[in-house]
């Protein structure tokens, strides 16, 4: 692996943020409404390079939130009926929603686009059912139940301690999905994501890497979602809404689809224009604004926010000509 | 004996009639996918503003709810016209999966908007006719339900004759069956997309007021759940047929009710799920799908 060149302003940039995000609590510590936004937005992070890292092998998924609940619920109840530490826990939780995440995948493989859309939708609702119905007795049907926090809130200034702990898990997350596209299985998810008939041709079976590229995205999908829970400090089946499906779509979309940059780029604008909007006392408009901004970015912006320097240059460039 | 046979001919009725409603909703967007080759999550949404205009125009007017839908079914059409020349012309043609994100947008768009004139609450109308049950043998039938059947037989019949017998028609069968070659023929493709949305759009207005009349309860997010459902059904049925859509309607409808009244409620729309991934892993096209183009 090579080291990326120091004077490339992306690496630059890269450091800024690593600092800015490393310093940031110290300047807003003291407002914990900051600071749960802050923490929310990381798990988000989270989530959404887990959903597009689906994406870097052709698949998507409008079933997400499946995982992101079955990750909370595996290790809420393993962390209260056998005591074990969350932080330990979350880890169980996302091993769980990946072992879920291979069985759907399993189903999923030979569908084309607009099937997978449904299946994974399907599933999405089904586990639901499951959840609230038949797995009642240990979930506690839509009422849910109360989980430990990450941090105890006894220990003073446990947000902060959260904060960092879930900052550290997001870095670890990101670069993990850096190695991997960097690595042969990046490049053979590159070949299946281009054209699987030829992908095939050069001697990739696209089976199995499709399997792991759903497996790997069920599985971190599944620790965002075990570290919201235990950020609430409470769990329902609303965990499986379509909502929590449709965010990390949209947070990826607007950032750029097929890059590692993208979804923590969408996540922060959506997020900060999210809650800025509700400080404005939009709450129906917000919304709104929310779906003008993700139709208008998939018109004239196709690769998202992060393409917009590209763009530029470009425009520049064409005017010199 | 003979109670149960009644109730499980009482549930076979019930199925009929929410078939009726996936039928239309079907049938919308597989025209659709016929000449567009894209897929309108946000469809639902066309039923849901259909229950609303004919939730407003009732409220107002005071007219009997089965006339609106001469109102209803011309305010969607306008709307989808409007919503293909707007967000999804521009994108025909581009990445794989963007007309179900921007269908995405649409969805939170619409029903945000609804919920801002109308707010959040469930709301209903009650239809005059809504006392009224034909008691047949054992079975109790609301003449609503006879009534929401036929005229969705009578929408059927109409839209049937439309493809089959007008110029239009046969100049959108054309566009499904091969873009290219109609426009070589000199269709204005284009003009045909915006009509199939347009009537695609209609269609779920239909459903619409026949969702309101029916007496069942709406709100802004009602739509998404039937509408996938009717995207679940025109997989079943086959992309692109419309006898397909009928079936799978009636079968989804059928199968729905026979859950709720065994399962329980809950698995009602699981169900439908169900048995779409069922079909999917055994017949990956669908199962009067066509192979891979």
């Amino acid at each position: 692996m090579k080291i990326s060149n120091a004077r490339d302003p992306r690496t630059l940039l890269t450091a800024a943020f690593l600092v800015l995000a490393f310093l940031i609590p110290l300047f807003i510590g003291s407002n914990l409404y900051y600071l749960t936004i802050l923490i929310l937005m990381l798990i988000f992070i989270i989530y959404a390079s887990a959903w597009n890292f689906l994406t870097f092998s052709g698949q998507g998924s409008l079933g997400h939130a499946a995982f992101f609940g079955l990750g909370g619920y595996a290790a809420s109840l393993l962390a209260l009926r056998l005591g074990l530490p969350p932080l330990v826990t979350l880890v169980f939780g996302g091993a769980f929603a990946a072992v879920i995440g291979i069985l759907i995948g399993l189903t999923c493989v030979r569908l084309r686009e607009w099937f997978l859309a449904m299946v994974t939708f399907g599933f999405a609702v089904i586990i639901q059912t499951l959840v609230v119905s038949q797995l009642a007795p240990v979930t506690g049907g839509w009422d849910g139940y109360p989980v430990p926090k990450l941090v105890p809130t006894s220990i003073p200034g446990y947000l902060m301690i959260e904060y960092y702990l879930i900052l550290i898990i997001a870095i670890a997350v990101i670069l993990i999905f850096h190695y991997l596209l960097k690595s042969r299985i990046g490049l053979a998810l590159a070949a299946i994501r281009e054209n699987e008939l030829e992908a095939r041709a050069a001697g990739i079976n696209p089976v199995p890497f499709k399997l792991f590229a759903f497996g790997v995205s069920a599985f971190v999908t599944g620790i965002a979602g075990s570290l919201e829970i235990f950020h609430f400090g409470y769990i329902t089946p609303e965990i499986f809404g379509i909502d929590l499906s449709f965010w990390p779509i949209i947070y990826s979309i607007t950032g750029g689809l097929g890059t590692l940059a993208g979804p923590i780029v969408g996540t922060i604008v959506v997020t900060l224009l999210w809650d800025g909007l509700n400080a404005v006392g939009l709450t129906y408009a917000r919304f709104i604004i929310i779906g003008v901004l993700l139709v208008l970015i998939i018109i004239f912006l196709p690769r998202g926010l992060v393409s917009i320097p590209e763009e530029i240059q470009k425009r520049i460039r064409r005017k010199k000509s | 004996m003979d109670g149960s046979i009644g109730i499980l001919s009482q549930v076979a009725f019930w199925g009929l009639y929410s078939g009726c409603i996936y039928i239309l909703l079907a049938t919308g967007l597989n025209l659709i996918f016929g000449v567009m080759k894209i897929v309108n999550f946000a469809h639902g949404e066309f039923l849901m503003l259909g229950t609303y205009v004919t939730f407003f125009l009732f409220v107002i007017s005071g007219f009997n709810p089965y006339v609106l839908l001469i109102c209803s079914i011309p305010v969607l059409i306008v709307v989808g016209i409007i919503v293909e020349r707007l967000c999804f012309r521009p994108i025909l043609g581009t990445g794989k999966l963007n007309e179900i994100f921007i269908s995405l947008g649409l969805i939170y768009i619409f029903q945000n908007m609804v919920a801002m004139i109308w707010t959040d609450e469930w709301r209903s109308i009650k239809s005059p006719f809504s006392d009224i049950t034909i008691s047949l043998g054992p079975l109790q039938l609301p003449l609503d339900y006879l009534i929401i059947i036929t005229v969705t037989i009578l929408i059927l019949v109409a839209f049937y004759l439309f493809l089959q017998k007008t110029a239009l028609g046969r100049a959108i069968r054309a566009a499904s069956q091969n873009r290219k070659g109609a426009m070589l023929m000199g269709i204005n493709v284009e003009k045909m997309d915006m009509l199939t949305f347009g009537i695609g759009a209609g269609l779920a207005g239909a459903a619409g007021t026949l969702w309101a009349v029916s007496g069942q309860v709406f709100n802004p997010y009602m739509g998404s759940i039937p509408a996938i459902k009717g995207f679940a059904i025109i997989i079943l049925g086959g992309l692109g047929s419309i006898p397909g859509a009928i079936v799978g309607g009636l079968a989804i409808g059928m199968v729905e009710n026979f859950t709720a009244y065994t399962l329980g409620g809950s698995w009602k729309d699981a169900v439908s799920f169900i048995l779409l991934i069922v079909v999917l892993v055994i017949r990956p096209t669908g199962l009067f799908g066509e192979a891979e183009e």
